[in-house]
């Protein structure tokens, strides 16, 4: 027992701090969120226990719910494919000693580091404002750009530029994965007489499957929990008519602006219980596409 | 006979090096304008932004210039004083926290992956793993618990729920960061400071923290960029004007009347996120290879 | 200095025992050198004793202590690693320092040490240099130094020279042994190079799979291999084998004759007769003769390796002076003297002749 006690000793007193927040402010908070979707509570009385109640209405009754649903998943599914095909675009181009690498680099970057901030999101308002920069840059190849923060069939068009605007991190690891591909390989391929597509569908793919499995996974559920710049550009209600009702929107606005803290958080928990279930179909998904190269037959 | 076999084959190897490098050549060229271009439309938004902060309103908007035909610093004296509470407020206040974020972080998050790396303890691969699954757990899930557990605690409007948890090392980002900088020090050291008398925490004090500063700062760096943009926290658990930090402060120009104060609005802006940036340009390399190794974000 | 006693000491790792139950009685003062092939628990054994890795089962005690429980630091202990393990972020000067102010020694009297182990190692102009600025013999010297600064009662070196290029190797292992000889300390080492343990050792442990194979000088391990493992690993080249049958105290190997047995060995069925290089000889004079072709010659200057294929197809390698001229191809006649040979039992055990 005090031979346990003293293996033990010093690797928890360090993680002290962790367990601590962990069990405050994650596990238990999962827990008590958990418990809170089944009930009704708005701060001011006890919570009162309504069982699924929470879930008939948002699966049966509550629009906004789907239409949010709908918002995120749109996001989400366009986004995502959107910025990792040009993050690796870019960092194929910027693969194999160009010229300053490290200008185009810090360049690209940045939109990555400053784009979580408000400044951007209010920039972006004001970028595509029907007299904004997007529609003066249109208007010189003689089109004339729509109302993209009013009409709800452009709005989330906006965000969606923002989201790919920040490849930034996508390609960084990209670029390390594309510099991890032995060189000979390409070599190999090239004296095999392949031509550069099926070099890069035949070579680049496969090797960088495990970075763009890593990447897809990590880009999914950033862009499920992104909430700041809808939140501002949506003025913090999801409009127009509702367009930019991303589900953290929505979640926040039950939870704050109506104090349907139960409400909220049965949200939150379909919102977790989405997230968990994309990654699992992508981890599923990815023994059929992903190699690694320690791999044992 | 044979010597012609052999100079026709040099000329020909010849000839197809002198192809080949005249394809380099070509898409070495084409890829810069791609890459040239990219960046262009990449950078210009910002390049806008900062132009518009020096423009009149009436100049902002309806027009492409990246050069403002009079400079008016006028926006930021003005910018600065517009809301009720000044500026310099909102300043101090995000400093201080982001502040103390980034030791709350650095200390605790340190302290954990430390034990993950480099101690032995009971039940270790389970909480890794867990600590690994909040990764994944959207801020939002949690939101609202600890809202309520803040709110029982007295802690809403005060700095206590944007600082304490950074102490308490929630942030899964940085420990595994940590843990992947720490294994790649040899365990030697460690085994020869056991010999030399030194405790686990002398270890972790004299040896492991002394040969990871690069991780140390680059935890603190990315750290100080989250928090200082951070929105959603200020913005549950701030309702005062003067405790706001500076998103929270931008965010008003937005849901004031008559707005009619773009330029003002940009100017704060820009000097919102002129802090990050600076640190991106001083700590560029940092963060890039952080990026790289940790492959997350 | 200390005497070290290992009783019965077993290593598992989650239920894979590596250490199968080990004794040893490591003499206070000695050399004694840890030595096998790679994965026979050599290090393992070493960083039991260092207090680097907890005990499964059995007793480790350092002079009358039992260390079981005792961390590393409190065993009076210093140890060398392979990789020389110095602080990449502290001077020579700070890397002979760190332990001595560990134990809150007196600042003069930590002068005093780093001063004393600079002279001895001759790293004196060293010591304000930080470990990447030095060459490998230059760090393998600091870590030596920052061994011998705690003036511990037992050494411990984990392949201390695996890492020098082998001029490098033959010079520390001079040096290793000057020291030995200045400071007397008992010292444990371990290393799978078996002339650095024959060169330095005063005792030597041959460990295989977990086990102790033999402990003995040298000269016994050369000379008096308790088995086959023990026979075929000491010794460079290794040692030829033959297998036979006994019978009527007489050796059948096949194919090639017979041959009397020495004196007081006893046994019956067969046996595996163990030959060295030098024991055979390139003459007609012994009991038994032996003659083949040479399939290839390794010149080595002072001495001739002649690989000799006999008509059975089984090679033998023959050790001749490196005045001898021998090619490829020729015939070669050698003699086999039976006194001179190893023979062990059909388990692989030595058959012990008579006054062994």
């Amino acid at each position: 027992m005090e031979k346990f006690f003293r293996r033990n000793f010093a690797g928890y007193a360090f993680l002290a701090p962790w367990l601590i927040g962990f069990f405050l402010l994650a596990i238990g908070p999962i827990l008590a969120s958990l418990y809170l979707s089944f009930t009704k509570y708005n701060i001011v009385r006890p919570p009162q226990w309504i069982g699924l109640d929470n879930y008939f209405y948002m699966f049966q009754f509550d629009d906004r719910f789907k239409k949010a649903l709908q918002v995120t998943f749109s996001f989400v599914v366009i986004s995502v494919p959107a910025k990792l095909i040009f993050a690796l675009g870019v960092a194929m181009a910027l693969d194999k000693g160009i010229r300053a690498i490290g200008w185009y680099r810090a360049l690209f970057y940045l939109p990555s580091i400053l784009g979580g901030s408000i400044a951007v999101a209010i920039l972006w308002r004001q970028l595509f404002n029907y007299d904004g920069v997007v529609n003066s840059a249109l208007r010189l190849v003689g089109l004339d750009g729509p109302y993209w923060l009013a009409d709800p069939k452009y709005s989330l068009w906006t965000l969606i530029v923002l989201a790919v605007w920040q490849f930034g991190s996508p390609m960084l690891i990209f670029l390390a994965g594309l510099r991890a591909i032995p060189q000979e390989l390409y070599e190999a391929a090239e004296i095999d007489a392949a031509g550069p597509l099926r070099k890069f569908f035949a070579i680049t793919v496969p090797l960088l499957a495990p970075v763009i499995f890593f990447n897809l996974v990590l880009q999914m559920i950033e862009a499920f929990k992104s909430f700041s710049g809808a939140f501002i550009i949506s003025g913090g209600s999801g409009a127009p008519l509702d367009s930019l009702l991303f589900f953290t929107v929505y979640l926040y606005d039950e939870a704050f602006s109506y104090l349907r803290m139960g409400y909220a958080s049965a949200l939150a928990w379909v919102l977790l219980l989405i997230i968990a279930a994309f990654t699992a179909i992508a981890f599923w998904t990815s023994k059929y596409w992903v190699h690694y190269e320690n791999e044992r037959g | 006979m044979t010597d012609t076999a052999i100079s026709a084959t040099t000329l020909t190897a010849q000839q197809y090096r002198e192809a080949r490098a005249r394809r380099a050549k070509r898409a070495g060229l084409l890829k810069h304008v791609f890459l040239i271009a990219t960046s262009l439309i990449m950078i210009y938004p910002l390049i806008w932004m900062i132009s518009a902060s020096f423009k009149p309103d009436n100049q902002i908007f309806g027009s492409l210039s990246l050069w403002p035909q009079t400079f008016d610093w006028d926006n930021y004296g003005q910018g600065w004083n517009a809301l009720s509470v000044s500026f310099t407020r909102f300043f101090l206040n995000s400093t201080f926290v982001t502040v103390l974020s980034v030791i709350g972080n650095v200390i605790s998050c340190s302290f954990a992956a430390y034990a993950f790396a480099r101690l032995e303890f009971t039940g270790k691969n389970m909480w890794f793993a867990l600590m690994m699954m909040t990764l994944m757990v959207p801020y939002h899930v949690v939101l609202i618990p600890q809202y309520l557990l803040f709110l029982n605690l007295g802690w809403v409007n005060t700095y206590l729920p944007l600082i304490v948890p950074k102490f308490l090392a929630g942030e899964a980002f940085f420990i595994f960061l940590m843990i992947q900088f720490f294994r790649q020090l040899p365990r030697e050291l460690d085994e020869a400071a056991m010999i030399d008398g030194c405790s686990p925490f002398k270890i972790y004090w004299a040896i492991i923290m002394p040969l990871s500063l690069p991780a140390m700062a680059t935890a603190a760096i990315f750290s100080f960029i989250w928090t200082w943009e951070d929105f959603l926290g200020p913005l549950v658990y701030l309702n005062k004007v003067e405790d706001y930090t500076v998103p929270l402060a931008l965010r008003m120009f937005l849901s004031q009347d008559g707005a009619s104060q773009y330029g003002p609005m940009f100017a704060m802006s820009i000097l919102s996120i002129l802090p990050i940036f600076l640190f991106f340009i001083i700590f560029q390399r940092l963060i890039i290879r952080g990026i790289a190794m940790s492959g997350l974000k | 200095m200390a005497s070290v006693t290992l009783s019965e000491v077993r290593k598992a790792y989650s239920g894979f025992e590596v250490i199968h139950g080990i004794d040893l009685d490591v003499h206070s003062g000695e050399f004694l050198v840890l030595v096998g092939p790679s994965g026979c628990g050599k290090s393992t054994l070493l960083r039991m004793i260092a207090g680097l890795e907890e005990i499964t089962d059995g007793t480790i005690a350092i002079g009358d202590r039992i260390v079981n429980d005792l961390p590393a630091s409190q065993r009076n202990l210093s140890m060398v690693f392979q990789s020389y393990a110095l602080y990449p972020h502290m001077s020579v000067r700070k890397n002979l320092a760190f332990g001595l102010g560990n134990l809150r020694m007196p600042k003069p009297e930590i002068a005093r040490r780093v001063a004393d182990a600079a002279r001895i190692l001759q790293i004196e102009e060293l010591l304000e240099r930080k470990p990447r600025q030095l060459s490998g013999g230059q760090k393998q010297r600091v870590a030596i130094g920052r061994a011998i600064v705690r003036e511990p009662q037992l050494f411990l070196f984990d392949e201390p020279l695996s890492n020098l290029d082998a001029e490098l190797r033959v010079q520390m292992r001079v040096e290793l042994a000057g020291l030995y000889q200045r400071l007397g300390t008992t010292m444990i080492y371990v290393t799978h190079d078996q002339i650095e343990a024959m060169t330095m050792a005063t005792r030597i442990v041959v460990l295989n799979k977990g086990n102790v194979e033999q402990v003995g000088t040298p000269y016994e391990l050369y000379n008096f291999p308790r088995n086959l493992f023990v026979a075929s690993f000491i010794g460079s080249p290794k040692m030829n084998l033959l297998a036979a049958t006994i019978a009527d105290g007489k050796a059948d190997i096949p194919g090639l004759g017979t041959i009397a047995l020495p004196p007081g060995i006893a046994a019956a069925g067969p046996i595996t007769i163990g030959l060295r290089p030098e024991q055979l000889t390139i003459d007609a004079s012994g009991p038994l003769t032996l003659s083949g072709t040479i399939t290839l010659v390794e010149y080595l200057g002072s001495e001739v390796f002649i690989y000799l294929r006999l008509q059975t197809g089984q090679t033998l390698l023959v050790k001749a002076p490196g005045k001898s001229s021998h090619h490829n191809g020729e015939k070669l006649t050698i003699s086999l003297h039976p006194d001179d040979a190893h023979y062990f039992d059909a388990k692989g055990n030595r058959l012990a002749r008579a006054g062994e």
